[in-house]
């Protein structure tokens, strides 16, 4: 107040005495900034009283909203969606047994069944091979499609990578999408290299550590995954395990002797034709059995008496296709992630 | 008697072993050096524990297996070892600065002796 006061006494001095107005002294009040560009404010005020025909109004309000309305949109039927799910899954959960009974199936007749009639029913001495492989072979089925779609997914995005290496660019220079004619060359064709170089391990190729341990060790872990695998209805072990030993012989070998000496027997082609086999025998023979147990029909699978190799029906036939899957699915990630391809 | 005393010694110089392997993880601070005392000490301590049970159990199947798993700790520790310390030595752009090396030629030919005295590797 009292400044403003002595600002102005001052001002008023000034004017008196003739000397006018200081511009030092003039307090000059910030601009405000600008909202709109000239032309775009003109725009919108034209555009808002002109009459235009509703198909351009729609365009245009396509244009500034429609993204916002989509995502909008989007979250609503997403959280709608959910809900939905949530509240199906919750009333199911409401007819279920609840948890910890006595009197449940899973705490009493199951059990029971698996220890007592297991071996009759499924011909396995491994009663957790004939759990897997028999009474739930289908959840088993689901995990080796899960393995095998999981590396050939990684397969189609890191080959993809490898299969365009060099990929042609032609530019027509007359015809270009802007409409101005130029002077120059008609068109130019452009060579790109793209993608990696096979990269070269040195220091892999001359280990003769490496290579005489493994000579001395990939037969006896190439038998012990044959003997895992095959003797998987009588003793620990399966498929799973099986395999993953064999994929071990594998990586063993590509890193004492170079990706190059495996590729002599197993690629991607190899890989591929192998676990789709694999998979589909698996799928066919168990789709027989439940088909025919869910018919009350005689599947014609023998058992076998337990405890022999050739017993336990259809589980060393699932656990040689699940090990085959497993086997090259590992060393396949390895190839791919230290190398680029299978 | 005879049996349990020997079992007992070996397994008791096992143990040893194993020990100064432990404090000699701790003790030295570059991974050549630690990779060297993990590597021997594991192996040798390994085969002392190991054979000390096979004298326990005697001429059975059981020690079979004990021998079997001896031959493959000492197939494979070794190698391990030597392919980290190989990793190490092709990786480690300032390996130079802290040891000795020795390059050869492709015939086996000294080329160059790099070796520090005490002082230039107390001060590095």
């Amino acid at each position: 107040m009292f400044e403003e006061f002595k600002n102005l006494w001052r001002r008023f001095y000034n004017w008196t005495v003739g000397n006018g107005p200081r511009p030092e002294n003039e307090v000059i009040p910030p601009e405000p900034p600008p909202d709109l560009p000239f032309t775009r404010r003109l725009e919108l005020k034209r555009s808002r009283f002109q009459e235009r025909p509703l198909a351009s109004r729609y365009n245009e309000w396509l244009e500034r909203k429609s993204l916002h309305v989509f995502s909008m949109l989007y979250l609503g039927m997403s959280i709608l969606t959910c809900l939905l799910f949530m509240a199906l899954l919750l009333s199911t959960v409401a007819e279920l047994p609840s948890f910890g009974d006595a009197n449940n199936p899973v705490n009493n007749e199951v059990i029971k069944r698996y220890i007592e009639r297991g071996g009759q029913e499924t011909g396995a001495q491994n009663i957790v091979a004939g759990m897997i492989l028999d009474y739930r072979a289908f959840d088993t089925f689901g995990e080796s499609a899960v393995l095998f779609t999981a590396a050939i997914s990684v397969l189609m995005l890191l080959g993809a990578v490898r299969r365009a290496d060099t990929e042609e660019i032609s530019i027509d220079l007359n015809n270009a999408s802007d409409g101005i004619l130029r002077r120059g060359p008609p068109s130019l064709n452009l060579k790109i290299t793209t993608g990696f170089t096979p990269r070269i391990h040195m220091f892999r190729k001359n280990d003769a550590i490496l290579r005489g341990v493994a000579v001395l060790s990939i037969p006896a872990i190439i038998l012990l995954g044959l003997t895992v695998i095959i003797n998987g209805h009588l003793s620990p072990g399966g498929g799973f395990s099986g395999g993953a030993i064999l994929s071990v012989a594998l990586m063993l070998c590509a890193n004492a002797y170079g990706f190059e000496q495996v590729h002599a027997f197993f690629d991607e082609h190899v890989f591929i034709r192998f676990s789709s086999l694999a998979l589909m025998i698996y799928a066919v023979l168990k789709g027989w059995s439940f088909f025919s147990g869910a018919n009350h029909i005689e599947s014609g699978i023998p058992t076998g008496t337990i405890g022999e190799i050739l017993s336990g029906g259809l589980i060393l036939p699932l656990n040689i296709c699940v090990g085959l899957i497993v086997a090259g699915t590992l060393y396949g990630f390895y190839a791919l992630f230290s190398e680029g391809e299978i | 008697m005879l049996r349990i005393i020997i079992a007992a010694l070996l397994m008791l110089a096992g143990l040893f072993v194993l020990g100064v392997a432990t404090i000699g993880i701790f003790r030295f601070s570059t991974m050549l050096n630690r990779i060297h005392i993990a590597a021997k000490c594991d192996t040798l301590g390994a085969l002392l524990v190991l054979s000390s049970l096979i004298v326990l159990s005697g001429m059975t199947i059981f020690s079979l297996k004990l021998l079997l798993v001896i031959i493959f700790l000492w197939l494979s520790n070794p190698v391990s070892s030597h392919l980290v310390a190989r990793a190490e030595v092709k990786t480690n752009p300032d390996l130079n600065k802290i040891c000795d090396f020795m390059r050869f030629d492709e015939q086996g030919n000294l080329i160059k002796l790099n070796i520090k005295t005490d002082d230039e590797v107390s001060a590095s």
